[in-house]
């Protein structure tokens, strides 16, 4: 059961199939290759003068990240309000019901894991889209390691986490 | 960009968005399950994912062109210093905030407001990275600055 508004999940052959035929419509169509992340760069890249933000891809062929951006930002708006409706929360699921954190705790938590992400997705050059479809589906060596590298240390994290610290039994 | 491109573009990240939010790709709890190898869902959804977008991009590849005949250009994904240890943050971060990059924007629609507090975290990490490239590059191998790690 998901936490928006306590639904079912897709067939996960469902969403396999449409983030396939995202990855090759965006090829053939666009020719752009699916990736997220540099997303990340592209918002830096509208504040920051620092010489790595100011590389030519970024703001050249790079700008088809912003609608793209804008597009997940609105399916989440959208996919609420069809099915239950929009509601603002700070529901967090197994991190409330095992860890049970703090509100300020909560934020912190995001917050690190957030920097993580954005030091960690740069500077492997790629996150789950990527490396870990579009990379693995071209069969890149980079991408086969770097999918390597972020399954294991995610499964480490959650079971230190979870199992060891957290307590927490199926 | 052509409007008629930024309007595909938007509409396919918002089908891509609501596939990933409604199959639990951006649930906190879907993406514990996954790492504590409780849940099938999410290894379906990416094993799925890759086993048709191969063959579909080795068409594409064949096929050369693009729907309006430029020839296709596969971005390639360069191996660099920073692939492993980047991969392992990354990891950490997915599974401390349960998101990877997209399901951080998704799960802000969605109305989840911890996810602000991520999103500030990967763009302060990102700019981190990006200030920090000069002195990363010879450090870790990384590309040249105008270049970068790759696109991902």
């Amino acid at each position: 059961m998901l936490i928006l508004n306590e639904l079912t999940a897709l067939h996960w052959g469902i969403a396999g199939a449409g983030i396939a035929a995202t990855v090759l419509a965006l090829q053939f169509f666009l020719n752009r290759s699916l990736g997220i992340s540099t997303g990340f760069e592209s918002l830096c890249s509208l504040v920051s003068r620092q010489p790595y933000f100011l590389r030519p891809a970024l703001r050249g062929p790079g700008v088809w990240r912003f609608p793209f951006l804008a597009g997940l930002l609105v399916s989440g708006f959208v996919s609420a309000i069809t099915s239950g409706g929009w509601e603002a929360t700070w529901d967090a699921g197994m991190l409330d019901t095992v860890l049970g954190l703090s509100f300020e705790a909560k934020i912190a938590w995001m917050f690190v894991g957030g920097l993580f992400i954005g030091f960690g997705t740069r500077l492997a050059g790629g996150c789950t889209s990527g490396h870990g479809i579009f990379g693995v589906a071209l069969f890149e060596k980079s991408s086969l390691l770097a999918t390597t590298a972020f399954m294991a240390a995610g499964m480490a994290t959650t079971n230190l986490v979870y199992r060891v610290l957290g307590g927490w039994t199926p | 960009m052509k409007t008629r491109d930024v309007l595909i573009v938007f509409v396919l990240g918002l089908g891509f968005g609501l596939l990933l939010s409604r199959s639990g790709a951006a649930d906190y709890t879907f993406i514990q399950e996954m790492f504590l190898f409780e849940s099938f869902q999410l290894y379906g959804i990416i094993g799925s994912a890759v086993l048709i977008a191969a063959p579909g991009l080795w068409l594409l590849e064949r096929h050369g062109k693009t729907a309006s005949g430029e020839p296709l250009k596969l971005k390639r994904k360069p191996l660099h210093g920073g692939t492993v240890i980047g991969g392992i943050f990354f990891g950490i971060g997915w599974s401390l905030t349960g998101m990877c990059p997209g399901p951080i924007l998704i799960n802000i629609g969605e109305g989840k407001l911890y996810a602000l507090a991520a999103l500030a975290g990967a763009l302060i990490g990102a700019w981190a990275f990006g200030a920090l490239y000069p002195r990363l590059q010879p450090l870790l191998g990384l590309p040249p600055l105008d270049v970068g790690t790759g696109d991902g």
